[in-house]
């Protein structure tokens, strides 16, 4: 198993109402695989889920990298800032 | 030497004078600066007023890309000398600068117009930060359209 730190951004984080979150999830899991299990968690994220993006360790990530071990991941709406 | 590369995510007042003294050097003649401000009446678009915009950064990430950006416009404009990129949240209204890219040089004819132009668009695409605009109609949460590459 695989402990990775989560945060939240913008309109993801008050769909979720949480900031933050610690899973446990399976080693092997991919980003996109990470994305429906948080959907299924937080429901109201279904109608971000298509636009909404993903770091890993401070990086952008694709739907079909592999969530390392103890990564931090962050979900977050296009940007905005300016 | 080592040119000066300032960037920052900050809830404090954009200092434009201290910044662009910190990325001055002996050998500066030029700098291009780019402000944006909290807008009160838009007319492009959809017309609409705005009360205040509340900011909000993945920090540690955006404060990672901004130093990117800064490698990424050396890169591209070698004469560049300082470079400072400095993105303020938290809640701001308008007249107000929220976002400030200097860039220096020798010479205006160096590529400072380009880099700092370079500079802010970047910012919009890669850099971790949100705004949320609140006015009259209520509020709502504005998103970007572009969709960085893994690893951008």
């Amino acid at each position: 198993m695989n402990n990775v730190r989560i945060y939240l951004f913008a309109t993801l984080r008050d769909y979720a109402g949480v900031r933050t979150l610690e899973l446990e999830i399976p080693t092997g899991m991919t980003i996109a695989e990470l994305k429906v299990q948080l959907v299924n968690s937080f429901p109201k994220l279904a109608p971000v889920k298509e636009s909404m993006m993903a770091a890993i360790n401070r990086e952008y990530a694709a739907d079909a990298e592999i969530v390392p071990q103890e990564a931090e991941i962050a979900f977050f709406p296009p940007v905005s800032g300016g | 030497m080592d040119y000066p590369t300032i960037v920052s995510i900050t809830e404090n007042v954009i200092d434009i004078d201290t910044l662009l003294a910190q990325v001055t050097l002996p050998s500066t003649g030029a700098a291009a600066m780019f402000t944006g401000l909290v807008r009160e009446s838009t007319i492009r678009g959809e017309p609409h007023l705005t009360q205040y915009l509340e900011y909000e950064a993945y920090q540690p990430m955006a404060e990672l890309k901004m130093r990117q950006i800064a490698a990424e416009m050396r890169q591209k404009w070698p004469d560049v000398e300082g470079i400072a990129i400095i993105q303020r949240i938290g809640r701001l209204y308008p007249k107000t600068p929220t976002v400030l890219i200097v860039c220096t040089a020798a010479h205006r004819d160096t590529g400072v117009f380009e880099a700092a132009r370079y500079g802010i668009d970047r910012l919009k695409d890669i850099v971790p930060v949100w705004k949320k605009e609140i006015g009259p109609e209520g509020e709502f949460w504005i998103e970007g359209h572009t969709i960085p590459k893994p690893g951008e």
